[in-house]
């Protein structure tokens, strides 16, 4: 067994590590001047050792570089004394771009006075190509979300302008309807021909307000409530109740309201969210069972619910319920844009209340609540 | 939001004059940390960053209120109204330079002096002026600028952009004080470099005095002395410093150049 004798440490040439060394060293003067360089960056440029030491570190820069380093390297060495990972293009003798990442640092005197800067260089010319290509990316995606926003932008414009002038011929239909309901004498047909067109008006105009308050949360404006703190909000049901009543003569609709007036709400609203809903139940609920309105309220609560027998609402359906365009399963001559429970949901968060659901074999209830804490008291 | 802060004005000093310095292109007020403290005795001292830069309010920022270089000049009109400031001394280093020359047109009654230091009312070449730059040169800065700005994040920007509770934390990033928003930085580059405000220096009427570094790679000594030319009555000191940033690599030289002329 022979003695073997461990291999001597391997000494550094330090001569050799700074001229060889796998990355490019440079020195400059106070003034920007090389004063010294290694062999590599020498080899890496195609510029002889001897003919960059004197040239500014500049004159080797591409355009944009020399602009960045004076306007940004340049302030942060003299701030900080040092600058990590700078991306900077070196041209070579062609003035052939090398891409490279800088690390760069100051040498200062006692006194803190600058002596000289040492440029430590990398050739990264895969990594800057990857980086920008990200870099693009990045910007080529954020091109096209801009060009998307301001596509759905206008588009939600359009819909809200178009809703806006769906309204007067409507107005002039069902006034035409009134007209004729009223003043004129018809066969037992024509009245119910013209009750089908007062509830397909009514309909038609709700939506429309659906539309409307949906381009206009999505503008921005919100649900903006106009709350009356006196007026009577029992007769305002009633009336949203009578017009789908006589719209659907064959439905069985049961009221039960127990209102301590006054309620302070916006009345216009609350008539709009109860129209949705009965709307609902009326599509949705099983022909053959009563639907039930229910509105109470105590010292602290208004609530409102609504009541239909059929089918429960599957658990899937459930958890997107009161988002837009929701429609359900979709079934024939039950077409509708699917906004009516979400500007009821809106309606009631606009009022600091929520809207409810609960569904099982037997029944659907939704049910709206709103706190009365702004309730005015009777001055006495 | 106040002009105030808008800007992150810093004042400083005392006296009866008061002495506004305007960072450029690149860095913020911090330009001037070497320089504006030698006038607290005997000026009252104005430092402020320009929307988008330094800690400036970035939500101030939109690229199509900042399209030219006179919205930058607003801007500075509004801050020196807000101290109600008359017959000061100005100080804009690079762009800045031409961006007080502007507020100066706006309202000659805010200034009786201007210095400007490394000034360039253009930067690409056009006939027989030479800027130093030509068109495809700029456009391939705009391009390359986002190589620098990797590490940026909007979930950085509040603590790049100063947290004076817990300095702790912008000392770890490296590079703050030139820190951007990448699509700022990009924009201001662009209203900086495209700007050509020649036919503006013959109405200038505060006294001016142009501080020109011998080697700088950005604004050129003849671009120097196109300014000292057309600006009546001007005076330019060529330093003995080279490179774009006097004030941080020769401040006893521009210390002393503003003490000699104001």
């Amino acid at each position: 067994m022979s003695e073997s004798a461990r291999p001597a440490e391997p000494i550094e040439d330090f001569e050799d590590l700074y001229d060889s060394a796998p990355c490019g060293y440079l020195s400059l003067t106070d003034d920007g001047r090389i004063f010294l360089a290694n062999r590599r960056i020498s080899q890496w440029l195609g510029i002889a050792q001897a003919e960059l030491i004197g040239r500014r570190i500049q004159d080797i820069l591409s355009v944009p570089g020399r602009i960045f380093y004076e306007t940004n390297i340049s302030p942060l060495l003299r701030m900080q004394g040092f600058v990590d990972e700078v991306a900077m293009d070196f041209l070579t003798a062609d003035r052939i771009k090398v891409p490279c990442l800088v690390n760069a640092s100051e040498r200062r005197d006692s006194e803190g006075r600058l002596q000289f800067t040492r440029l430590a260089i990398f050739q990264a010319a895969e990594r800057r190509r990857y980086e920008r290509a990200l870099i693009d990316t990045a910007e080529a995606t954020r091109a096209e979300v801009t060009s998307e926003r301001e596509t759905s932008q206008l588009r939600e414009q359009f819909i809200a302008v178009l809703g806006h002038d769906l309204r007067n011929p409507l107005a002039s239909i069902a006034s035409g309807v009134r007209l004729l309901t009223d003043r004129e004498t018809l066969s037992v047909k024509g009245q119910r021909v013209l009750l089908l067109m007062q509830g397909s008006v009514g309909r038609a105009s709700d939506l429309i307000d659906n539309v409307l308050d949906f381009a206009r949360g999505r503008l921005g404006g919100g649900i903006t409530l106009n709350r009356d703190a006196q007026a009577p909000l029992t007769p305002v049901l009633e009336q949203v109740v009578g017009e789908i009543v006589s719209a659907s003569p064959e439905r069985d609709i049961r009221t039960y309201f127990a209102i301590a007036e006054p309620i302070d709400c916006d009345r216009t609203r609350i008539s709009q969210l109860l129209s949705n809903l009965l709307g609902n139940a009326v599509m949705h609920g099983a022909k053959t069972e009563p639907i039930l309105i229910e509105a109470k309220s105590d010292r602290e609560r208004f609530t409102l619910s609504v009541v239909n027998g059929g089918r429960p609402i599957g658990e899937a359906a459930m958890a997107r319920l009161f988002q837009p365009f929701f429609r359900g399963e979709i079934r024939p001559n039950q077409l509708g844009l699917g906004l009516g429970l979400h500007i009821a949901s809106e309606i009631a968060k606009a009022h600091e209340g929520e809207l409810t659901v609960a569904s099982d074999e037997s029944h659907t209830r939704f049910t709206f609540s709103m706190p009365l804490a702004r309730r005015v008291e009777d001055p006495d | 939001m106040s002009v105030l802060q808008r800007n992150n004005v810093q004042l400083a000093g005392q006296g009866d004059r008061a002495m506004v310095f305007a960072h450029g292109f690149g860095c913020d007020q911090n330009m001037w940390r070497l320089v504006a403290p030698a006038f607290e005795d005997g000026y009252r001292t104005i430092l402020f960053d320009q929307v988008g830069s330094g800690a400036s309010d970035l939500s101030a920022y939109s690229a199509d209120r900042y399209g030219d270089l006179q919205a930058y000049a607003d801007d500075l009109v509004e801050i020196c109204r807000e101290l109600a400031l008359h017959d000061a001394v100005f100080v804009g280093h690079s762009v800045s330079a031409m961006i007080g020359v502007l507020a100066s047109l706006s309202d000659p009654s805010l200034f009786a002096d201007l210095v400007l230091v490394s000034p360039s009312p253009r930067y690409i070449d056009d006939g027989a002026y030479l800027g130093g730059f030509t068109a495809a040169d700029i456009d391939e800065l705009l391009e390359s600028l986002a190589d620098n700005h990797l590490g940026w994040s909007a979930l950085m920007a509040p603590v790049i952009m100063g947290n004076p509770d817990r300095p702790e934390l912008s000392e770890e990033l490296t590079n703050s004080f030139c820190r951007t928003d990448p699509a700022i930085a990009k924009d201001f580059a662009r209203v900086t470099f495209t700007s050509d405000n020649r036919t503006d220096l013959s109405k200038v009427t505060a006294r001016t005095l142009i501080l020109q570094c011998r080697e700088d790679a950005i604004a050129p000594v003849q671009v120097g002395e196109y300014v000292r030319d057309h600006i009546a009555g001007s005076e330019m000191v060529l330093l003995d410093a080279t490179g774009h940033c006097p004030n941080l690599s020769a401040p006893q030289n521009v210390i002393a150049a503003i003490r000699a002329f104001v």
